[in-house]
C-alpha cells in the first residue's frame, strides 16, 4: 500500500514537471513558425486585448458596439485562452517579458501543457500509485505530436489540460462533495476553452450509472457508505458551467441565445477538409472510422502503446462490469476501486477517439482532436509500467536490496527512451513524424499518410531565404498565413525586405507545402516558370516536406551577378 | 521524495502456473520491444538515400540520358527530390505526361526497393546502384508517336460557334508566368493563350497543367466548352498515323462531387467525325482511341477537336493528344 498520502511533496514534484517542461518549450518554441490556426488567435488576442484595455481605461468598453469590436473576429471558438493569450500578450506589450513576441501568444498554452503534466501525475499517485503517476506524466510529454502543439497558441493542449481536469474533480468528487464545486467550476472553464468539452458529460454520466450501482448494491447489502452517490458534480456542472463559459465570453453578453446557437451550429455544420490516408485524399464523409485508431498506433511511441494496452489488459477485469464479472470473469486478483477509476480513464480515453472515428466527422486535425484521449493513455502506460516494474521485481528476487531500488528507475529510462528519442527527432517537425508502427516518416510516406498541415514548417526556411535573398525580395508562402509570414518577421528571424507575394507567379521563390492535394500548386508553378525543377527541397527523413521553386527572372538575376550568388544547398 | 516502488512488488509469489509465466515473459518482452524500438528508429533513418546518392545517380543518368528518354522516381513521393537533382531532363511535358508512348527509353531511380508500374513487365536493359539509389534503364521499341497536337497548339487556330457561325479566337502573346495561383483556383492561366471571350476568363485555350481526379499531373490543352456549341480546335496539315490517341479529364476539384453534366469532346478528320468522348465525372483521365487513316499511309490532314457541354459551369476540360503509327506492346499496358 502506498506508505504516505499524496501530499504536498507530490504537488511539488508535479510543479517541478510542470517548470521544467515549460522550461524545455519556451527555448524550442523558436523553431517553429506560426502555424495558420495560432496566426489567428494572434489576431483575435490582439483584439482582446484591445478591449481588455479599454475596459481597464473605462471607455464604455461595455457597450454592445465595443464588445462586438473586440470580440466578433473569431468568434466560432470560446474566449478563455485567447484571453490569456491576450494578457500574455499585453504584458509582453508593457513589460517586454519574452524574447520574441510569439512566445508570448504561445505562453499561456505553454504553461496548461506543463501544468497538464502536474495533473496527470497527480492523479495517477491518487488513483493507483505514485509510480504509474510519475511515469504516465512523462510517457505523456514524450508525446511526439502533443509536444509539438503544446507551444502553440491554439486550444488542443489547453482544452486537453480541462477535460483531464474536470474528470480528476469529478472523480474526487465521488468521495468528497465539495470537489463537485471545483468540477462545476473547471467544466465552466472547459466549455470557455473549447467545444470539446461538450460531451464530457455523457462520459461522465455513463461512468457515474456503474458508480452508482455499485454504491447502491453495496448500500443495500448493509456494507457502510463508501462514495457520495448523490451527483451533486452534474447538478454543479449544469448550473455553473454555462454561467461561468458565458461569464468569460462577453461577445454572448448580448443576443446570447441567437450567438450561442451560431456557435453550435458552427461546429455542427463544420466544413469538410482534404486528409490523406492510406494514399487516398478524403474530403468530404465518409471518413473511415480506423483513422483515429490508426493514426493513434501510427504516431504514438510503440513502447508507450504497449504499455497502456497492457495497462489496460492488466485492468480488464475492473472494467468488465459488475453484472458480468460474475459469469465471464469470476477470479481474478484484479478488482475495481470503490471509485472504478479504471472505467472513467477507458471512458476518458474512448470518447474522443470515437467521436472521431465516426464517418461524418470531419478529419482535418491529424491527431490533435483527440488528444484528450492521450492523458488516460498514458495513465493506463503508467498502470502497464508499474505491473512491468513488479513482476521484475518478484520474478527475479535479487538479494541485493540496492539493485531493487533501482529497478523501477531502469525500466523507466529504458521504456522511455523511445519516446525520448522520437520526440526530440521530431522537432520541428513534428505533424510530419511517424513512429514504429508506420515505419517511420519514410515508411509513413510510402502509406499515403497525411505529412503535414497548417504551414508551419515555413520556419524551417528561414535561413534559406536569407542566404538567398540578401537584398530582399519575395516568396508566395503557399500554406502559410500573411499572419504566420509577418510574426516571423516581427520577432526578428526574418528580414523585413523579404515579402510574402500574393502572386504566385511574380514571386521570386514560390512555395508548395507538400500535402497530397497541394500538388495542384506545384503543377500550377511548372505553368507558371515553365519549368519542374525545385530549387530546393526541404526533406525530413528523406522525405519531402517543402518544395521551393525559383522564379526564371530571378534566377537570371541570381546567375547574372556571380558575386552577389550564393547558392550553397 | 516520494518513491517509485510499485505497490505490487509487495504482493507476494503466487505459483508459478505456466500462464503466468508466459504473461511474466510477454512484460519482459516489453522491455525489449523498447530496445527493438530504438534500434530500428535508428534503422530507419541510416537507410534514408543521402543527397549525395541522389546526385551521383544524376550525374551519371544525366550523361547517359537522350532525347526521348523518360525520368521517373519511386517511390511517386520521391518525384520532388528527383525533379531536384535531374530536373533539367525532365520537362513540365514529361512530368505531366499522359502514357508512355513519346519515350525510347525510361530511366527510374528507385528507393527502398519500390517498383514503377509504368515500365514494361520484365527486367530492366541496365540496372546500377548509388548507394540507396538504385538506378533501373529499360530500352523500349522506337516510339509510334508521329504528331503531337498538344506540343503544336499554338500552330493551331481556335474559334467558338456563336449561333451556328464560328468566331476566331485571337492568340495573345502574355509576358510574365501567368493569372491565378493558389489551392482551390485550379490551372494556371498561362500568360499566352488563345482568348475567346474576355467576358468569361475562363474562355481561353492554351497548354498548362491539370490536376486530374487522382491528383496526377496532366500536361495539356485548356479548352473549357461555352455551351452547347462547340469551341473549336483546327490542327492544318497533321501528319494522321494510323490512329489518334486523345485523353481528356476534369480539374479535380470540379469532377470530384460527381454532381455535373458530362462533357462531348468530338474529334473530326478532314471533316468527318473519327472519335466522340462523352466524359462524365468521375473518369479521371480518361482515353479514346480513334483510327485516323487504316492503311497506315503517310497522309496528313486537317483534325479538329470540338468541345462543347450543354451546362458548361464548371466544366474545366483538358485534352492531350497525339497521332501514332500503331502501338507498342508497351504502350498498351
Amino acid at each position: 500500500m502506498m506508505a504516505r498520502p499524496v501530499g504536498w511533496r507530490d504537488h511539488l514534484l508535479g510543479l517541478a514537471l510542470c517548470v521544467a517542461y515549460v522550461a524545455i518549450l519556451i527555448p524550442t518554441a523558436n523553431d517553429l513558425a506560426m502555424s495558420r490556426d495560432e496566426s489567428f488567435y494572434v489576431d483575435a488576442a490582439q483584439r482582446y486585448g484591445q478591449w481588455f484595455e479599454d475596459l481597464l481605461t473605462g471607455e464604455h468598453a461595455r457597450t454592445p458596439e465595443r464588445i462586438d469590436a473586440g470580440w466578433s473576429y473569431n468568434s466560432e471558438h470560446p474566449p478563455l485562452f485567447k484571453s490569456l493569450f491576450a494578457f500574455s500578450w499585453l504584458a509582453q506589450k508593457h513589460f517586454h517579458v519574452f524574447e520574441h513576441d510569439s512566445t508570448s501568444f504561445r505562453f499561456p498554452g505553454m504553461v496548461s501543457a506543463g501544468l497538464l503534466l502536474w495533473l496527470i501525475y497527480i492523479f495517477g499517485a491518487r488513483a493507483k500509485s505514485r509510480t504509474v503517476g510519475a511515469f504516465a506524466a512523462l510517457a505523456y510529454a514524450l508525446l511526439p505530436r502533443p509536444f509539438y502543439h503544446s507551444h502553440l497558441d491554439c486550444f488542443d493542449v489547453p482544452i486537453t489540460l480541462m477535460l483531464t481536469l474536470v474528470t480528476y474533480c469529478y472523480w474526487r468528487s465521488l468521495e468528497k462533495p465539495w470537489w463537485a464545486l471545483w468540477t462545476g467550476v473547471t467544466y465552466g472553464l472547459a466549455l470557455a476553452t473549447k467545444h470539446n468539452s461538450w460531451l464530457l458529460p455523457a462520459v461522465l454520466f455513463i461512468h457515474y450509472v456503474f458508480f452508482a450501482s455499485a454504491e447502491w448494491r453495496s448500500r443495500k447489502e448493509g456494507k457502510p457508505r463508501m462514495g457520495v452517490l448523490a451527483p451533486w458534480w452534474l447538478l454543479a456542472m449544469v448550473v455553473m458551467g454555462p454561467p461561468i463559459a458565458v461569464g468569460l465570453w462577453p461577445w454572448l453578453w448580448h443576443d446570447t441565445f441567437g450567438r450561442v446557437n451560431n456557435y453550435v451550429s458552427f461546429h455542427m455544420h463544420h466544413d469538410y477538409y482534404n486528409m490523406e490516408y492510406f494514399g487516398r485524399n478524403y474530403f468530404r464523409p465518409p471518413f473511415p472510422i480506423s483513422y483515429p485508431f490508426v493514426m493513434t498506433l501510427f504516431t504514438v511511441p510503440a513502447t508507450t502503446m504497449l504499455l497502456a494496452l497492457g495497462g489496460i489488459g492488466r485492468q480488464l477485469r475492473a472494467i468488465v462490469p459488475e453484472i458480468l464479472q460474475k459469469r465471464v470473469w469470476p477470479y481474478g486478483k484484479i478488482v475495481a476501486d470503490l471509485r472504478r477509476t479504471d472505467i472513467l480513464w477507458l471512458g476518458a480515453m474512448m470518447e474522443p477517439i470515437l467521436v472521431i472515428a465516426l464517418p461524418s466527422t470531419p478529419i482535418f486535425g491529424g491527431t490533435k482532436h483527440w488528444f484528450p484521449a492521450y492523458p488516460f493513455l498514458a495513465l493506463f502506460a503508467g498502470v502497464g509500467f508499474a505491473r512491468l516494474v513488479s513482476v521484475l521485481q518478484e520474478y527475479w528476487p535479487t538479494r541485493a536490496a540496492r539493485v531493487a531500488v533501482v529497478v523501477p528507475y531502469l525500466c523507466g529510462a529504458l521504456t522511455l527512451a523511445p519516446a525520448l528519442i522520437e520526440t526530440a527527432h521530431s522537432h520541428p517537425f513534428a505533424l510530419s513524424h511517424y513512429g514504429f508502427f508506420a515505419g517511420g516518416v519514410p515508411g509513413a510516406a510510402d502509406h499515403g499518410m497525411n505529412r503535414q498541415f497548417w504551414g508551419f514548417t515555413t520556419g524551417s526556411l528561414v535561413d534559406f531565404f536569407k542566404r538567398e535573398m540578401p537584398q530582399g525580395g519575395s516568396v508566395w508562402i503557399c500554406d502559410t498565413t500573411w499572419g504566420a509570414w509577418q510574426m516571423l518577421q516581427r520577432d526578428g528571424k526574418l528580414p523585413n525586405n523579404i515579402r510574402a507575394s500574393s502572386s504566385l507567379a511574380n514571386a521570386d521563390f514560390v512555395l508548395v507545402h507538400y500535402e497530397r492535394h497541394f500538388v495542384e500548386v506545384d503543377f500550377q508553378a511548372w505553368v507558371a516558370f515553365n519549368d519542374a525543377t525545385p530549387y530546393y527541397v526541404l526533406k525530413y527523413d528523406g522525405v519531402p516536406i517543402i518544395t521551393v521553386y525559383e522564379n526564371p527572372r530571378h534566377r537570371r538575376a541570381r546567375e547574372n551577378a556571380p558575386s552577389s550568388r550564393i547558392n550553397s544547398r | 521524495m516520494p518513491t517509485l516502488v510499485t505497490t505490487e512488488a509487495a504482493e507476494g509469489v503466487a505459483p508459478r502456473t505456466t500462464l503466468r509465466r508466459l504473461l511474466t515473459y510477454a512484460w519482459a518482452a516489453i522491455l525489449l520491444f523498447s530496445v527493438v524500438e530504438v534500434v530500428t528508429h535508428y534503422v530507419i533513418r541510416s537507410r534514408v538515400a543521402p543527397m549525395s546518392d541522389w546526385r551521383a545517380a544524376a550525374s551519371f543518368v544525366r550523361q547517359e540520358s537522350r532525347p526521348r528518354d523518360l525520368m521517373l522516381a519511386v517511390p511517386l513521393w520521391a518525384d520532388p527530390i528527383l525533379r531536384e537533382v535531374i530536373g533539367d531532363r525532365i520537362s513540365v511535358e514529361d512530368a505531366g505526361r499522359s502514357d508512355i508512348a513519346r519515350y525510347d527509353r525510361i530511366w527510374v531511380f528507385s528507393i527502398r526497393g519500390a517498383e514503377s508500374d509504368e515500365v514494361p513487365h520484365r527486367a530492366p536493359n541496365f540496372t546500377r546502384e548509388f548507394g540507396g539509389v538504385k538506378v533501373m534503364r529499360w530500352d523500349l521499341p522506337p516510339s509510334r508517336v508521329v504528331y503531337d497536337l498538344t506540343a503544336h497548339i499554338r500552330d493551331a487556330e481556335v474559334s467558338i460557334f456563336e449561333n451556328g457561325v464560328a468566331r476566331p479566337c485571337p492568340f495573345r502573346q502574355g509576358s510574365g508566368g501567368g493569372d491565378g495561383g493558389g489551392l482551390s483556383t485550379g490551372v494556371l492561366t498561362p500568360a499566352s493563350r488563345f482568348i475567346c471571350d474576355p467576358g468569361r476568363p475562363w474562355l481561353w485555350v492554351a497548354q498548362t497543367v491539370n490536376e486530374d481526379l487522382d491528383l496526377m499531373p496532366r500536361y495539356c490543352v485548356w479548352q473549357h466548352p461555352a455551351g452547347r456549341e462547340a469551341i473549336r480546335v483546327t490542327f492544318r496539315d497533321v501528319p494522321l498515323g494510323t490512329r489518334l490517341v486523345l485523353y481528356g479529364d476534369i480539374f479535380s476539384e470540379h469532377e470530384r462531387m460527381l454532381e455535373r453534366g458530362p462533357v462531348d469532346a468530338v474529334v473530326r478528320v478532314n471533316g468527318n467525325e473519327v472519335g466522340h468522348m462523352v466524359h462524365r465525372d468521375g473518369d479521371s483521365w480518361k482515353r479514346m482511341e480513334v483510327v485516323t487513316s487504316p492503311d497506315g499511309s503517310n497522309a496528313t490532314g486537317e483534325v479538329t477537336i470540338d468541345l462543347s457541354a450543354a451546362d458548361p459551369h464548371l466544366r474545366t476540360f483538358c485534352w492531350a493528344a497525339t497521332t501514332r503509327n500503331g502501338e507498342r506492346s508497351e504502350d498498351a499496358q
